[in-house]
């Protein structure tokens, strides 16, 4: 019985189903958008907090750790309430569309990446603060230095959201609503496919998403020892 | 631009209810090679710090001439004394440097590399250097620019005795030069040799202050006593 699963799923991957493929490359694409989004807005944040010593930056840092622990539903359900007909970005007309789910992967991991890039930069600015300040630079070149510094540990967070985000389920079944051809992605076909007992295809996406996350912790992993 | 005399003006400077400076007052008239000495914890590394400007005090506690430490920042720099070097190879560290202080000239790393005989540590990253290696860097990094004031803490603490001597000439070269030195060492016979000028601190406190010679002859408390026989 397993047996036959697993065979029928390695086939599905290795013919590279056509199914199989518009799922994953949707999710690939969801994903890396948000990843993409997300970095490029929480790097430079996360980092910049590291100047102002202040209430500010306890605040922006505690709301970030809060966020971190939300559970995705609660957000998809936020989001759909906003992006929903009646809600007030109702206009924009998201809901059900790959950007809804984009949007939701972003919002997703946004927090994470900010807290682990701040936690990064604080920690590599305490051993360098006095060399820069000694250099009389400005909080800009100083961001640029530590950012440079901190690059492989901040691939490494850039690729635990990534895993997150891909990861996820239950927000971007919500603003997505898992539409066959559209909004389907790994993580709601497995869902979905499980539910009307279509193991074979559930199983193949299963397997792709553990290679994922294993080639993502190898890549953390020699990042880590790189740096 | 004249940043003599330099006046610290009644400094004190406390952590957490722990008096680190106490009541300094000071002028430096001359612009020679002054050392900081006193015990461990006495304040020098922290006494540096504020002449440098990075740790803060009040505008006019301490001036040089007629600039505040943050005017005149930019002409000064700092060996730490543990070295602080990026992760990348001496070469890139001293080129940082150098693009920082935006020096354009061609070959400048090559000419500090040359004038400090670290030409054979150049490729290797910091993070694999020896303590005195990492403190020659530190020490190729602090002259870049031309600075008009260097401080020194304890540059030569894991320096080799010939490599010691080397910097030594090199710190009277610049002192000659117009740079003005400041130095903490508790090596007495490094301050017999290069010192013009000396600040004695006990606690937090300015004990001594008068130039090197008269220090020698001075009769001192047991504290200096003890400080001037075992160094
Ligand atoms: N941020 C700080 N918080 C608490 N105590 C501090 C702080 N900075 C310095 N101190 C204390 O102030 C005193 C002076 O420190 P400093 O580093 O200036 O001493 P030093 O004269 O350079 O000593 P050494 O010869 O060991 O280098 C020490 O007792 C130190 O513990
Ligand atoms: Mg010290």
């Amino acid at each position: 019985m397993l047996i036959n699963i697993l065979e029928t799923a390695f086939n599905l991957i290795i013919t590279l189903n056509d199914d199989l493929f518009e799922i994953i490359n949707l999710s690939l694409k969801v994903t890396l958008s948000a990843l993409i989004i997300a970095v490029s807005i929480s790097i430079p944040f996360g980092a910049f907090l590291v100047f102002y010593k202040n209430k500010f930056q306890s605040f922006i840092v505690l709301i970030a750790n809060t966020l971190m622990g939300m559970p995705p539903v609660v957000l998809g359900l936020l989001i759909y309430t906003l992006v929903s007909k009646k809600g007030i970005f109702g206009f924009l007309d998201i809901l059900y569309t790959p950007t809804a789910m984009i949007l939701a992967q972003t919002l997703l991991i946004t927090p994470i990446v900010i807290s682990l890039t701040y936690e990064e930069i604080y920690k590599k600015n305490k051993e360098y603060d006095l060399l820069l300040n000694s250099l009389n630079l400005n909080n800009f070149s100083k961001l640029k230095t530590l950012i440079y510094e901190c690059r492989y540990a901040l691939l490494t967070v850039a690729l635990t959201g990534f895993g997150r985000a891909s990861a996820e389920v239950g927000a971007v079944m919500i603003v997505g609503g898992n539409i066959n051809h559209f909004t389907r992605v790994m993580t709601t076909a497995i869902a979905f496919e499980t539910s009307r007992g279509s193991i074979e295809l559930a199983v193949a996406l299963g397997l792709i998403l553990l290679l994922i996350s294993l080639l993502i912790t190898l890549l953390i992993k020699s990042l880590r020892k790189i740096s | 631009m004249n940043i003599f005399p330099l006046k610290i003006n009644n400094l004190n400077y406390s952590v957490n209810e722990n008096t680190i400076l106490k009541d300094i007052h000071l002028t430096c008239e001359k612009n020679t090679l002054t050392i900081i000495a006193g015990n461990n914890g006495s304040g020098k590394s922290t006494l540096l710090k504020i002449l440098h400007g990075l740790i803060k005090v009040p505008i006019n506690t301490v001036r040089w001439g007629d600039y505040s430490t943050s005017n005149i920042k930019i002409n000064q720099s700092m060996v730490f004394q543990t070295p602080i070097l990026l992760n990348r190879t001496t070469y890139d560290n001293l080129a940082y440097v150098t693009k920082k202080k935006n020096i354009t000239e061609k070959f400048y790393v090559e000419k500090i590399i040359e004038k400090l005989n670290i030409k054979i540590i150049s490729d290797i990253n910091a993070k694999y250097l020896s303590g005195g290696e990492r403190q020659k860097v530190a020490i190729a990094m602090s002259i870049i620019g031309s600075p008009k004031v260097i401080f020194m803490d304890e540059p030569t603490s894991q320096l080799d005795p010939a490599y010691k001597n080397e910097i030594e000439n090199i710190i009277v070269d610049l002192s000659n030069n117009g740079v003005k030195i400041f130095l903490t060492s508790h090596d007495i016979s490094q301050i017999r040799r290069i010192g013009k000028e000396i600040i004695f601190l006990d606690k937090g406190k300015l004990i001594y202050h008068d130039c090197i010679e008269k220090f020698f002859k001075d009769k001192h408390c047991d504290l200096v006593n003890n400080y001037i026989n075992y160094g």
